[in-house]
């Protein structure tokens, strides 16, 4: 059975790498979806963009996935961010897990790669 | 004694009778008036003989009223008076009166004749007694005078009385065989010993035209028979009455009627003996009718078998030519040879035959047989290939030929005679001249066969092996390969899950034919399962194919096709439409086209835009797609084709399967499809007040779950957001159970709901434990659930742990 989560993988020039998330996140997918980001980020990148924004569904598989990234790419001192536009289910589940706690989450994709690549202006990640 | 023939009758025996009483009293009075002994007192016979007058007087009056026994009560009286006046008048006296009273009984009792012979015997039983009327021997004299004449006339009478019974039944007897004779529908003529015709019945009158009195003592020679006949006739007729014993003989001859005309007939013919007399009896029957059914019937017959004959062997050749025809319209090779064995045997009338083929190797392997292979027919038919020939062999009975196409031996046939047939020159011409059409049909077979396969095998790859299971529809399809393209068809369909609940519906035909058409089939649809799957929209996924074609297609390539998202939850379908004949949408009793901005084929253009259109899709409904092989029909306008279409699935069964099979039964013409078919059918099913349902113990079941839960969400009346939490808080507790559950094989676990107004309900039960490594996880799963639910109540039990939902969903104007 095909995955009913797409991934999409983009390098920014300026060492941002953004995984583009569609359709629905479950335990189905998850550990497979996170293992395939962690791979795609590189040691010279600065950070990664996890976008959010046209996930359908996501469970708390998802949010494994995404805390899991976090000590990934903060093991490498690298920054995580995540997109979810508020309002819509994922950014629901991410405020309930108090995702912010383990990384920012952003309302657009390109605030939060302005924010990795300017990082005078980021905020050092809480904890 | 009274039922003898010739009695008088009553009135006249009456009138007898009393003419007789007065002439008795005139007698008695007339003795009184001549000289008489002075014994006799006359007046007591006076007195009688005026009793006797008034008897006499009552008789005559009445005689028409009279009776047998009135008559037998007068005789009495009558003999009552005799009696009484020959004792007044002395012995002897009145022999005349006693005379006369005999008579009266013997008139009475006997016919005539021998009443008048009794009284001849009387009269002279009389005139003895009066001769010795001087004896002294009273007793002697009155015995002899009255027993004589009684004895006599009772043995006369019964005597006569016999003699006129026998004559009697012989009248009646000769009177019915005459009857018998005369109604006999056949002739019956008897000859005597000179051939004198003595017997002539009414038949016979009517057969030949002669009466009886013309035909009497005249000979049958001089009348009957025709002059060729007469000496054969006499010489028939001298032998059988020569014959020592009784015959019969039976023969069929020609007669002759009296105008000369003949008939052939048949005749029985019997020798008899009766009182030393020799003559002959014959029936004589006219056959000409029997003759001519007999006739009529043989030719009925002849013509039966000339025609069983002619439709057997037009049944053969056309078998035949069906075969030869059935192999060039591309039938399976099996097929063809399992037919052609049978109809070499019906052919030949052979015992068996054995088809052998020619493999790559030029090695011969028994292709069909019927009903048993020839021992050593693989050794004779290697013989029959290398002789390039028809063998005749083993005494005839076994016959081989090659069967050529083009000169290469494509197999042999051998047929093995079924005893006591031996096969002939004329069957070698036979199949020699089979032979040939059936190589070219086989080489035919062969090269379709191998083409097939690989388009087909490729056609098939290409197709869902089996459609996704999606809570709350239902899905069929069909697929129909051409009845006769050795090109299998570039028609695809596809069902798939996208996110969200809904699912993508996609039938589509590529112009081109064969491995070109079926690789871009390939192309098209894993392209579209991955652009429906990034969540584009109809009309940009379809753009993408276009693209795909217009840029890749290594020549011009064309498709038709159709894009539909069918979104139970919302009961909606959206549709992109590329040139494609239209989807039929089936609503309880109405069916309509989804028609509406149909766009160009893809390939056509290299910019088009193509547009969604949506329609409602309410639970019940039924959508069907199709490929225009379901529609086509050659001179036929494709108008007239939808109308039928949409006719047939009127009256189709509601069921997926059903429609389906309804419409290939229909639509397809029995020897099958111009074109390839492919149908597609998905049915919203109704939304239930309560569900339950059993799901496998893997995280696949996850997202059928989550459209079962929106779809019936909301139906509930939940809106958009309600739906996503719920759902999201269901989803965590499957998961938990699917964790739980381990990894054995075949577990499974249950959700059910029901909702009681805005009071929605649901249960995830499983039958593991809540004990997991991975407790991060499931605290936050817990977490989700009580955050986004009222409440949450996990119960764990012996058989395993059921984890309870319950939320109230906000008041608002909603399908409640």
């Amino acid at each position: 059975m095909e995955d009913l989560v797409g991934v999409e993988i983009e390098q920014r020039d300026d060492h941002v790498v953004v995984a583009r998330l569609t359709g629905e996140l479950d335990i189905s997918a998850a550990e497979r979806t996170g293992k395939r980001i962690a791979e795609a980020v590189p040691s010279s990148a600065r950070g990664l963009v996890v976008d959010m924004s046209e996930l359908e569904f996501m469970d708390s598989s998802g949010v494994s996935m995404l805390f899991s990234l976090a000590r990934q790419v903060g093991s490498h001192r690298q920054q995580l961010r995540v997109v979810a536009p508020p309002g819509r289910p994922v950014s629901r589940v991410l405020q309930i897990v108090e995702f912010d706690r383990a990384a920012p989450v952003d309302a657009d994709v390109e605030s939060a790669v302005a924010e990795i690549a300017t990082p005078q202006a980021s905020q050092p990640p809480p904890g | 004694m009274r039922d003898l023939p010739g009695l008088f009758d009553v009135r006249v025996k009456a009138r007898s009778i009393a003419y007789l009483f007065a002439t008795g009293a005139s007698l008695g009075l007339l003795t009184l008036v001549f000289p008489h002994s002075q014994e006799v007192r006359d007046v007591p016979l006076i007195i009688l003989a005026a009793i006797a007058y008034v008897i006499a007087a009552i008789v005559w009056l009445s005689a028409d009223r009279l009776r047998d026994w009135h008559i037998h009560a007068i005789l009495a009286s009558g003999t009552a008076i005799v009696s009484l006046a020959n004792y007044y008048a002395g012995p002897g006296s009145l022999y005349p009166i006693l005379y006369t009273w005999t008579a009266l009984y013997a008139f009475y009792f006997f016919p005539l004749r021998e009443a008048a012979a009794q009284m001849v015997f009387l009269g002279a039983s009389y005139a003895i007694v009066l001769a010795v009327e001087d004896a002294d021997m009273v007793v002697v004299r009155w015995l002899l005078a009255v027993g004589t004449p009684l004895v006599a006339g009772l043995l006369i009478s019964q005597l006569l009385a016999r003699l006129q019974r026998q004559a009697s039944r012989r009248r009646q007897s000769e009177e019915r065989m005459r009857l018998v004779l005369d109604t006999a529908p056949n002739a019956f003529i008897t000859l005597d010993r000179e051939g004198r015709i003595i017997t002539w019945n009414a038949a016979a009158g009517r057969l030949f035209g002669w009466s009886e009195e013309e035909a009497i003592g005249r000979t049958m020679r001089e009348l009957i028979v025709p002059t060729e006949h007469q000496e054969r006739h006499d010489a028939r007729r001298q032998a059988l009455i020569d014959s020592k014993s009784p015959a019969t003989e039976h023969f069929e001859v020609e007669f002759q009627r009296r105008d000369g005309t003949r008939f052939p007939g048949e005749a029985t013919v019997s020798k008899l003996e009766a009182s030393g007399e020799v003559f002959v009896s014959g029936f004589i029957t006219d056959v000409t009718e029997r003759l001519r059914r007999e006739a009529e019937r043989e030719a009925l017959v002849r013509e039966q078998a000339a025609r069983a004959e002619a439709e057997r062997v037009a049944q053969v050749v056309g078998g035949m030519q069906a075969l030869v025809d059935a192999a060039l319209a591309q039938r399976s090779l099996d097929g063809i040879l399992r037919d052609l064995v049978a109809q070499v045997r019906g052919v030949l009338d052979a015992g068996d035959a054995t088809i052998y083929l020619t493999d790559e190797h030029d090695r011969l392997t028994a292709g069909a047989s019927t009903p048993g292979e020839q021992a050593g027919g693989e050794a004779f038919a290697r013989r029959v290939a290398a002789a390039g020939d028809a063998i005749l062999a083993k005494d005839d009975s076994l016959i081989g030929v090659p069967l050529l196409a083009e000169g290469v031996v494509m197999g042999v046939l051998v047929a093995g005679a079924k005893p006591p047939r031996e096969f002939g020159g004329e069957d070698l011409t036979l199949l020699r001249l089979a032979a040939e059409r059936v190589g070219l049909a086989i080489a035919h077979a062969r090269v379709y066969e191998r083409e097939h396969r690989i388009a087909e095998t490729l056609q098939r790859s290409l197709l869902p092996d089996r459609l996704p299971e999606l809570p709350g529809l239902e899905v069929a399809a069909r697929y129909l390969p051409a009845a006769s393209e050795a090109e299998v068809g570039g028609d695809w369909y596809d069902v798939i899950p996208i996110a969200g609940g809904a699912v993508g519906l996609v039938m589509g035909d590529v112009a081109g034919k064969g491995l070109a058409g079926a690789s871009m089939v390939g192309r098209l649809r894993s392209a579209l399962r991955a652009y429906a799957l990034e969540g584009h929209d109809g009309g940009r996924v379809v753009e993408r194919l276009n693209r795909l074609l217009w840029t890749e297609a290594e020549e011009s390539q064309m498709a038709t096709m159709l894009y539909l998202i069918v979104d139970p939850a919302a009961s909606t379908v959206r549709w992109v439409n590329a040139g494609h004949p239209p989807p039929l949408v089936i609503s309880g009793e109405e069916v309509h086209f989804l028609e509406g901005d149909a766009s160009v084929p893809l390939g056509v253009l290299p910019f088009p835009t193509y547009e969604e259109v949506t329609g409602p899709m309410n639970p019940g409904d039924a959508i069907l797609l199709y490929t225009d092989g379901l529609i086509e029909r050659p001179g036929e306008h494709l108008d007239q084709g939808l109308r039928e279409l949409a006719a047939r699935v009127r009256e189709a069964p509601g069921d997926p399967q059903g429609l389906l099979d309804h419409l290939l039964a229909t639509l397809v013409p029995p020897h099958g499809a111009s074109d390839d078919v492919a149908l597609l059918t998905l049915r919203n099913l109704p939304v239930p007040e309560r569900f339950s349902a059993e799901f496998p113990a893997e995280p696949e079941s996850l997202a059928p779950i989550r459209s079962m839960l929106r779809r019936w969400l909301s139906h509930a009346g939940a809106d958009e957001l309600e739906i996503a939490e719920i759902t999201t808080a269901c989803g965590e507790a499957a998961t938990n159970a699917i964790e739980h559950a381990g990894t054995g094989n075949g577990a499974h676990f249950e959700v059910s709901g029901r909702r009681d107004g805005l009071e929605i309900e649901l249960a995830v039960r499983d039958h593991g434990s809540w004990r997991s490594e991975r407790e991060d996880d499931q605290g936050r799963g817990l977490d989700l659930m009580r955050t986004l639910m009222d409440t949450v109540a996990v119960k764990p039990g012996e058989e395993g742990t059921t984890v309870s939902l319950r939320r109230r969903l906000a008041q608002r104007g909603g399908d409640t």
